[in-house]
């Protein structure tokens, strides 16, 4: 099993609240912040301040341990013991929080980004 | 067999290109994704590869709608507290509180530094039960 290892450039300068651990790179998610930011109204880059990955780092944490959860209990349902792809899937259905992923998960079972064949959105989707 | 975990993602070991940039690294994702299931509970790669997935559609998700609220008040930059509105805006009110103290933290160890210079005690590093500052040396 792999240890957990201090992130490069996360440890630099001491531990504090501004440098201490984050579970993800902040970088990387302010990277993908700019593909949705858009622009203000005088055509520039919208500006990302410093914190927002921050807090970005800490909702994805309790984002990916609530979809994981979620899709655990799929997962315990069919019987087994390792979580796949189509528990994801199930949890994404029955959770209208997370419509929005209904084609990012859908995507790989249809082999494209834009499938709309999947009209059944199952039964406790209203839940 | 560990994924691409090429420094933490900051940009040293870049061999997947853009590719790569659109997404958090899949070894921190496995991690939390392992802390989320019991002990006996295993998580097959392809589930790892679709939550990598489903957090970039999460992120763009909030981040959209951050932007059109700056836009909206006439601001340039997205902060901390644009993305903890959107998040309750877009369904994710539990996740608010927590955030909201998170930043707090975040903040106050911005402008205290990380040489911690106050002594009330909440950030020192204690060295033989005595504050760094006055350590002389072995």
């Amino acid at each position: 099993m792999r240890q957990a290892r201090p992130y490069s450039g996360i440890f630099c300068g001491g531990v504090s609240a501004r440098t201490g651990p984050h579970a993800l790179p902040l970088a990387r998610i302010k990277k993908i912040m700019k593909r949705s930011a858009g622009e203000t109204a005088d055509g520039g880059a919208r500006m990302i301040s410093g914190e927002a990955p921050v807090v970005f780092s800490k909702a994805c944490e309790l984002f990916v341990a609530e979809l994981t959860r979620r899709a655990w209990a799929a997962t315990l349902e069919g019987k087994r013991r390792t979580v796949h792809r189509e528990d994801v899937a199930t949890a994404v259905h029955n959770t209208d929080l997370f419509d929005f992923l209904v084609d990012v998960v859908n995507a790989d079972t249809a082999g494209g980004d834009d499938t709309h064949d999947v009209d059944d959105v199952g039964d406790g989707a209203l839940g | 067999m560990s994924e691409a975990e090429a420094g933490g993602g900051s940009g040293s070991g870049a061999a997947g290109g853009k590719e790569q940039d659109r997404f958090l690294p899949i070894a921190n994702i496995g991690r939390i994704m392992r802390r989320a299931v019991p002990e006996n509970g295993k998580i097959a790669k392809d589930a790892k590869d679709c939550i990598q997935e489903c957090v970039s559609e999460f992120i763009s998700f909030i981040t959209s709608e951050a932007s059109d609220k700056c836009m909206k008040e006439r601001r340039k930059t997205i902060n901390g507290d644009d993305i903890i509105w959107s998040l309750g805006t877009l369904g994710f009110e539990e996740y608010v509180e927590a955030l909201k103290i998170y930043l707090k933290n975040y903040r106050e160890g911005d402008t205290k530094g990380s040489k911690s210079s106050d002594q009330n005690g909440k950030k020192q590093i204690l060295l033989n039960g005595e504050p760094a500052s006055s350590f002389d040396g072995m």
